[in-house]
C-alpha cells in the first residue's frame, strides 16, 4: 500500500516537531553536560597530587606524551613548584582490558616514582575484574612507591606470569593490562622528550 | 478507579506483565538488572518513556493513517528516548555513566512499540496515559526485584551505590546484608540474570497454579509486537 499524501505530511510533520523539540533540549542541556564531564575529569585529575604539593593549574598545563605500542597518545597534566617540576599525572588509555579500553590515572613524582594509580574507565566483568577500582580493593596500592627499576623489567607482570603483582582470581588479562599499562607509562615518561616540562610560556606559544 | 483502569493496572503489574508474561525487552532487563539501583533506574527511565510515548500515540491516533503508524511510533519513541537521555546526562550524570548504552536502547525496547501499536493507538488519553504508567511500573518492578536478588546473592548488599541515583546524601545508605564481600559471582554474571528471571516466571506460575488450578487465560486479547 502506498500511502497517500496526507499520511506522508502528518510523517513530516512529526519528523520536524521531533527535530525542533530535540534541537531545543539539546540547546538547554549542552553547557550542563559539557560542565559535568569536565568537573568529572577535573576532580580525578586534582585528587592524584595532595593540593599543597604544587602551585601551578594543573588542568591549565597539560602536554601530550605517544605512549610505545599503544595508539592513543595520552594526556600529561604537569604539576610544579615555583616552576620547578615535582610530578605529572598521565592519563593513559590501554586496549588491552578483557573487554575493551581500560583508561587510568598515573601519578608520578620527577623522578620517576609512582604517587597513585586511579582506573577512570572500564568495562571489565562485574565482580571479577572491576575489583581494580580502588572503591572496591586496595589492589592499585601495591603500585604506590613502585618505578621502573623497582621491580625489575621482569618482574612487572602479576604474579601468575612470574611477576611481581599480585593477581586477582580469576582476572589475570585485566591485571596485565594495567600492570603493563602503568609501565608503559613511566617507560614514556621517563624516555619523555624535551616538550614535557619544558618553559609553560614557550608551550603555551606553541599551542 | 473505574473497572477499566483497574483492569489496565492489573495487566500492566501482573497478568500481562512485560517482563514475566509479555517476556519483552529482555536486553535491557538482563543486561542492566546487575543491582538494585541499576534496575531502579532503569526502571524510571523506561517508565517515563513509555508514559510519554502512549500519551503522544494516543493524542496523534486519529491523524496516523494506517500505513504510516509504525514510522511515526518509531519517530515519537526515538525522540523521547533521545529527551530523556538528555536530561540524565545533564542533571543525573553519574547514573548516565552506569546505565550508559542501555538508555539510548530503551528504543529497541520492544514493550514501548507494543504498547504503542497494541493499547495507546486504539484508546484515549487517560486509558493510555495509565497504561503506559502501569506496564512501566510492572517492567521497572521486574528489574527492580530481579537486581535486588542479583545483588544479594552476587554483593551480599541491598541499595548500593543509592547515592548515583539520589545524590551525595545518600552515600552510606546500602545495607550489608550478607557478610561476604564478593559472593556467588554468577548472579551477577549474564547467566545469573536469565536463572534469576526464570525462577521469577516460575514463581508467579506457581503462585496463580496454587489460587485457581486451571491455568487461566490471559485477559487481554491482542497479540504482542513480535520482537
Amino acid at each position: 500500500m502506498i500511502p497517500s499524501n496526507a499520511a506522508w505530511l502528518v510523517l513530516a510533520l512529526i519528523g520536524l516537531a521531533a527535530a525542533i523539540a530535540l534541537a531545543g533540549l539539546n540547546e538547554l542541556t549542552r553547557e550542563r553536560i559539557d560542565q559535568e564531564q569536565t568537573a568529572r575529569a577535573m576532580s580525578a585529575v586534582t585528587g592524584m597530587l595532595p593540593a599543597d604539593s604544587y602551585d601551578n593549574d594543573l588542568l591549565d598545563d597539560s602536554t601530550t606524551l605517544s605512549i610505545a605500542g599503544f595508539e592513543r597518545v595520552a594526556i600529561v597534566y604537569q604539576a610544579r613548584m615555583a616552576g620547578e617540576p615535582v610530578a605529572a599525572v598521565i592519563d593513559v588509555t590501554t586496549p588491552r582490558g578483557y573487554s575493551g579500553d581500560i583508561r587510568l590515572l598515573v601519578a608520578v613524582d620527577a623522578g620517576g616514582t609512582v604517587l597513585g594509580v586511579d582506573v577512570l574507565e572500564h568495562r571489565e566483568t562485574p565482580g571479577l575484574g572491576d575489583r581494580i577500582e580502588s572503591r572496591r580493593s586496595d589492589w592499585l596500592r601495591q603500585f604506590v612507591g613502585r618505578s621502573l627499576n623497582d621491580p625489575e623489567p621482569a618482574g612487572w607482570a602479576p604474579d601468575r606470569r612470574g611477576g611481581e603483582f599480585d593477581t586477582l582470581t580469576s582476572a589475570t588479562i585485566t591485571v596485565d593490562a594495567v600492570v603493563d599499562a602503568v609501565r608503559r607509562a613511566l617507560e614514556a615518561f621517563e624516555s619523555r622528550d624535551e616538550r614535557l616540562f619544558s618553559d609553560p610560556q614557550a608551550m603555551r606559544d606553541s599551542t | 478507579m473505574s473497572e477499566g483502569t483497574a483492569n489496565i493496572w492489573r495487566n500492566g503489574l501482573w497478568d500481562n506483565n512485560p517482563g514475566l508474561v509479555q517476556l519483552l525487552g529482555l536486553c535491557p532487563l538482563l543486561a542492566i538488572s546487575s543491582t538494585t539501583v541499576n534496575g531502579l533506574g532503569l526502571g524510571l527511565a523506561t517508565t517515563v518513556v513509555l508514559l510519554v510515548t502512549s500519551a503522544a500515540v494516543s493524542l496523534l491516533r486519529s491523524a496516523l493513517a494506517p500505513e504510516i503508524r509504525i514510522p511515526a511510533f518509531v519517530l515519537i519513541i526515538a525522540t523521547t528516548v533521545t529527551a530523556v537521555d538528555l536530561v540524565l546526562q545533564a542533571w543525573l550524570h553519574d547514573l548516565s555513566r552506569t546505565l550508559g548504552i542501555f538508555v539510548p536502547l530503551i528504543v529497541t525496547n520492544c514493550t514501548i512499540l507494543a504498547r504503542a501499536e497494541a493499547f495507546a493507538s486504539r484508546r484515549p488519553l487517560a486509558a493510555a496515559v495509565h497504561d503506559g504508567l502501569a506496564q512501566g511500573v510492572g517492567f521497572a518492578a521486574v528489574l527492580i526485584l530481579l537486581g535486588a536478588g542479583r545483588e544479594l546473592v552476587g554483593h551480599g548488599t541491598i541499595l548500593a551505590d543509592l547515592d548515583l541515583l539520589l545524590g551525595e546524601r545518600f552515600a552510606d545508605f546500602s545495607v550489608q546484608v550478607l557478610p561476604f564481600d564478593s559472593g556467588l559471582l554468577i548472579a551477577l554474571l549474564p547467566p545469573g540474570a536469565f536463572i534469576g528471571l526464570g525462577l521469577m516466571v516460575a514463581l508467579r506460575q506457581h503462585l496463580i497454579q496454587r489460587s485457581q488450578p486451571e491455568p487461566r487465560m490471559v485477559r487481554e486479547h491482542e497479540e504482542p509486537a513480535q520482537s
